[in-house]
């Protein structure tokens, strides 16, 4: 059964499929709030909010809207009052990092970490852009929609985003190089004592 | 064909929305533009990124909503207080996902469901002290969960008892000192770190400022010296300049470092 007729079902009273929903989007949704937050706990306190949003926004939902587009626009909205009432000190915190990458494979170990730590240095809209297009698997005409913008101006933000993230790539990298490893380290605390 | 000319190409070509001429044109720039060359490679290595997994805890909390929704609590309770339960099953699941901790983990589930029970039965007529009282049980199990979380063998699981720490309203002494033993002994550079930042907030209690000047003998790493140096300047504790001049004297001391503390010396005395 397709997303749009499941929603259909659960705007018309038969909440139990909702439950199929949730089994297909709770990993995407997870991991689209991984990527934006860097936190678990929080990711997983917004995939729950935005279940709960569905089933109290049911009859909002219209049958010929892709259920996709309609979802991700609640996420991002939960999101957005996440942030509001989120305390700025709680906003990051140390369990992004890729403690999941097994150790023999060093190298890419590595370049996990230098993109994680690079991704979470961009601004936040760069981010989401990113994340939106690479991850979410959402086509510029969908992100557009989301975004309310145009589809060229999705491309032309998608294409400067990864320009920025290249650039932050390669600080990291040469800061690296240099031996400044440790300092990087520690990136994660950005706290009133690190050394850059 | 320029950088500016290819950019909504080069995303389409990300995406492999090009028909095969145009994807020419695309691989012909990039291969003379490192940049753009770059950006692909970028995009490419983004997709060693883990796709990661909830813990199981997600579907439960999402199983209980709607179990409430279908029998029908949604109807005539407050949809908000319903809300504000899940978010606080949720809360107390995400803090006790340690399986070291499970058995307090089961206890303290037990002791949420028992009282958010009675709150339910009760209906509308709860009044706020049961709710003061769900509060006050979850607020010291936070407290618990921090204190055992920060002796945990492992660094992840202490920092996350750091983190814990932060999301406490008050905490009581006990924490703090828990805290100032982490900032002290700790084997960890980010842990520490981690430490420091939770405690930089209540400096203006007496006995977390002793404790911060205290810790700056005996700590190794640049980074965190640095970094305690920046908060007692912070504080403008003036009885630090007495350790940091001692710090200052301290044989292999690293450059930086002694700089900053010359730096701080300056500006507390």
């Amino acid at each position: 059964m397709s997303d749009e007729e499941l929603m259909s079902q659960v705007r018309s009273g038969v909440g139990e499929l909702l439950g199929v929903l949730f089994e297909r989007y709770q990993v995407p949704l997870f991991n689209f709030y991984l990527k934006l937050t860097g936190n678990r706990a929080a990711s997983e306190d917004l995939v729950q909010e935005v279940f709960f949003r569905i089933l109290k926004y049911r009859q909002t939902y219209r049958t010929d809207t892709p259920f996709r587009a309609w979802m991700y626009q609640i996420a991002r909205n939960a999101r957005v009052d996440h942030l509001r009432r989120q305390r700025p000190e709680t906003s990051w915190e140390p369990e992004m990092s890729p403690a999941t990458v097994p150790a023999d494979k060093a190298q890419e170990a590595q370049e996990t970490a230098l993109l994680h730590r690079a991704l979470r240095r961009m601004p936040e809209d760069k981010r989401e852009v990113l994340v939106l297009s690479r991850f979410q698997d959402l086509k510029y005409e969908e992100i557009a929609r989301l975004l309310g913008c145009e589809v060229g101006t999705v491309k032309t933000r998608v294409h400067r985003a990864l320009a920025e993230l290249r650039e932050i790539y390669n600080q990291l990298q040469s800061g690296k190089a240099l031996g400044r490893s440790n300092v990087e380290g520690a990136g994660a605390w950005p706290g009133p004592g690190s050394l850059q | 064909m320029k950088c500016e000319e290819i950019e909504e190409l080069l995303a389409d070509y990300l995406r492999g929305n090009l028909n095969s001429e145009r994807a020419v044109l695309v691989e012909e720039h990039i291969a003379q533009c490192r940049r753009c060359g770059q950006e692909v490679e970028l995009w490419n290595k983004l997709a060693l990124l883990p796709v990661e997994q909830p813990s199981p805890s997600l579907r439960t909390r999402f199983q209980a909503m709607l179990e409430s929704y279908q029998e029908g609590r949604w109807e005539n309770a407050d949809l908000a207080l319903e809300r504000k339960k899940f978010a606080g099953l949720g809360e107390l699941v995400g803090w006790m996902r340690t399986p070291s901790l499970s058995a307090a983990w089961a206890c303290v589930l037990l002791v949420a469901a028992f009282l958010s029970g009675r709150y339910v039965d009760r209906g509308a007529d709860t009044n706020a002290q049961q709710l003061a009282a769900l509060r006050e049980e979850l607020r010291s199990t936070r407290q618990l969960m921090a204190l055992s979380l920060l002796q945990q063998q492992s660094a992840s699981e202490r920092l996350q008892g750091v983190s814990f720490t932060t999301r406490l309203p008050e905490p009581d002494p006990q924490v703090l000192d828990a805290l100032l033993h982490t900032l002290r002994f700790d084997n960890s550079v980010d842990v520490r770190l981690a430490a420091l930042d939770a405690l930089s907030r209540y400096g203006e209690r007496p006995e977390v400022s002793r404790g911060l000047v205290e810790s700056l003998e005996g700590q190794q790493s640049p980074l965190v010296q640095v970094a305690l140096i920046d908060v007692l300047v912070e504080l403008r504790d003036s009885s630090a300049v007495a350790p940091l001049k001692r710090l200052q004297q301290a044989p292999n001391l690293d450059p930086t470092v002694r700089k900053h503390a010359d730096w701080g010396i300056q500006r507390l005395s």
